[in-house]
């Protein structure tokens, strides 16, 4: 069996997509996949930020975060999204609940597509009212939103995905 | 009122004993672990697994208010706090009683009522249990001179806020307590960030026996026998025996009873051990602590008295009452527990983490491991290195040596270093046989030939 390449990913995704089944749960040498539809499953601690998001199945709109999903396997059980190369994550540093905004009716700090350098806000961490701003530690573009405002992330779990300018 | 869900706020062989005791009451377990520890086999048998913080324990396991937010966050409705880290932090009790989560342990008035040494005296003291003579805060070392006059020598400097050793130093004359009361006030300040000692009569031949027991939280306590630790080496216990085979029936009854009425005193909740210190000589006992929590060696008294004291902890945090009476507890047999430890006894005990490449634990009757580590398991340098318990039981404190001794001769651990070969040496020890130990025993007569005997 050859190396198992991200078009393979795409491929059982699209598979599980498609199909009735609930879950898909594949293993071959050290290369793990889990996938699920049904919303905080046996998957909750691998892929969480994907099912929540989007409601049911973990997958989201582009082909190209199917695999980014799809490849969060990762036997660490702590890397929900896959990062393409060059590209980098603002990461919790502590488990909490994730904030988008200073105040529910205030606008994010952050949108997809902004521009932001590594002082820029980009989220709060709350653990126990206690309120941690994270910031984005990279100047660049926000590419991806991985977590859904008020939901609880663990530590080292990806929250944004940066496109480093220089 | 009985729990739903708990968190596990705690890691190695105390977090994979809390999930399984939990799983054998119907209760789901939610694992709050540190970055380092997401592979552990406690994080494999959870219901649920949430990575707090990174390998550092003050960022993860030692963060209060992190573990609390972990326990909401996933819908839990009680908290153990297993033992060490948190665990007789009041803090931590009382955010979870602000957020409606119920401790697995003594309400937080309780443990700040126990915790600091000089209180828990006064508590003994008011209830009428005896006290070794030593004195309140001192400010100087001559206020210091003045009352060790009125104790008698030898005396022993203690650190108010903390245990461990630290700030204890033995002074056998006036000569020798100035220099002393410094060094041990310093110590007490690295060690605790308060220098604040208090002074106590020295028991020259001395042994450390605790009370087992559970409260339910109105005034009723259930004791559960005692366990003898006297086999420490600086202050950390490694061997633990029950009953205390060296106690004579009356005085037995006279430390239960003392125990008990400390703790139904102040209505204890939940499972505590109320500790003291034994004179061989005077066949007096006098208390030293009350530990507010459940303790590493707990499954000696379990062996003993033939019962589940986490479950019981989880039954109690639930709102059930006292499983049992007074009289339903007859202790029957031997128990002993040996810490396995990931330390290198040839090399003063230096700490050796790394990976078990063999792991070939003793089976049989009467023998019980408690441990989270397999073949292959990675011994983390980040926390404590004791990577296991052993625990054996026998009709009578003869055969729970012999099957402890085999049981040790079995045990096989590769890739790291470990105490096993100075278990083996104590357990075959004619003074370990003959119970003619104390408590500087370890240090004392078995180190210094046991290095004679390896050449280290």
């Amino acid at each position: 069996m050859g190396k198992i390449t991200p078009r393979d990913v795409e491929a059982l995704v699209e598979l599980f997509d498609q199909s009735d089944w609930d879950d898909l749960h594949v293993e071959l040498d050290d290369f793990c996949l889990t996938l699920s539809k049904r919303a905080g499953a046996a998957v909750e601690r691998i892929s969480r930020p994907a099912a929540t998001e989007s409601g049911s199945a973990p997958v989201a709109t582009s082909k190209q975060e199917r695999v980014q999903v799809a490849s969060s396997l990762v036997e660490q059980g702590r890397a929900a999204v896959a990062i393409p190369d060059g590209w980098v994550a603002v990461r919790a540093p502590n488990l909490g609940t994730f904030y988008r905004s200073a105040k529910p009716d205030s606008p994010p700090f952050v949108e997809p597509g902004q521009e932001v350098h590594s002082d820029t806000q980009v989220c709060l961490i709350e653990v126990m009212k206690l309120f941690t701003a994270v910031n984005a530690g990279v100047h660049g573009i926000v590419r991806q939103v991985c977590i859904a405002d008020g939901e609880m992330v663990e530590h080292d779990q990806p929250l944004f995905i940066i496109e480093p300018r220089s | 009122m009985a729990l739903n869900r708990v968190l596990v706020a705690n890691r190695g062989e105390i977090a994979l004993r809390i999930v399984r005791a939990a799983r054998a009451l119907g209760i789901e377990t939610v694992l709050a672990a540190s970055a380092a520890d997401a592979q552990s086999l406690a994080a494999r048998e959870a219901d649920r697994t949430v990575i707090i913080g990174p390998a550092s324990a003050k960022r993860s396991y030692l963060n209060a208010r992190l573990v609390v937010h972990a326990a909401k966050a996933t819908d839990c409705d009680g908290l153990h706090p297993g033992y060490g880290f948190l665990s007789e932090r009041a803090e931590l009790a009382a955010l979870c009683e602000e957020e409606g989560i119920a401790f697995v342990g003594p309400r937080a008035e309780s443990i700040e009522r126990v915790g600091g040494k000089i209180a828990a005296r006064e508590l003994a003291a008011s209830v009428g249990v005896p006290l070794v003579q030593g004195s309140g805060r001192i400010g100087s070392a001559e206020e210091a001179l003045r009352i060790a006059e009125q104790i008698g020598y030898p005396v022993v400097t203690k650190a108010s806020a903390g245990g461990g050793g630290r700030g204890m130093v033995v002074v056998r004359d006036a000569g020798s307590l100035r220099t002393a009361f410094e060094r041990a006030s310093l110590e007490a300040m690295e060690a605790f960030g308060d220098g604040t000692l208090f002074l106590e009569h020295y028991v020259d031949r001395a042994r450390h026996i605790e009370v087992q027991a559970v409260g339910d939280g109105v005034g009723t306590v259930v004791q559960f026998a005692e366990r003898d630790c006297s086999i420490q080496r600086r202050y950390q216990k490694m061997v633990e025996e029950a009953p205390a085979a060296i106690l004579p029936e009356e005085v037995r009854l006279g430390l239960h009873q003392s125990a008990v009425h400390l703790l139904s005193s102040i209505r204890y909740r939940n499972a505590g051990t109320v500790e003291f210190l034994y004179d061989v000589d005077q066949q007096k006992f006098f208390f030293i602590e009350v530990n507010a929590r459940i303790q590493v060696e707990h499954p000696v008294s379990e062996a003993i008295c033939s019962v589940d004291l986490i479950q019981m902890q989880l039954r109690i945090a639930g709102g059930e009452s006292l499983p049992l009476l007074q009289s339903q507890v007859v202790p029957r047999g031997h128990a002993i527990e040996v810490r396995i430890i990931a330390e290198d006894p040839e090399r003063d005990f230096s700490p050796s983490p790394g990976r078990i490449t063999r792991w070939r634990p003793p089976q049989g009757e009467g023998i019980r491991l408690d441990t989270a580590m397999t073949e292959g398991a990675l011994v983390s340098p980040h926390y404590d290195s004791m990577i296991g318990k052993l625990i054996v039981w026998g009709r009578d404190r003869t055969k729970a040596i012999e099957r402890l001794a085999a049981a040790l001769g079995q045990f096989s651990i590769e890739g790291i270093k470990t105490n096993l070969p100075l278990l083996r040496y104590i357990v075959d020890h004619p003074d370990f046989k003959g119970n003619r130990i104390t408590t500087r025993w370890l240090e004392q007569v078995l180190l210094p030939a046991y290095r004679n005997q390896t050449g280290a």
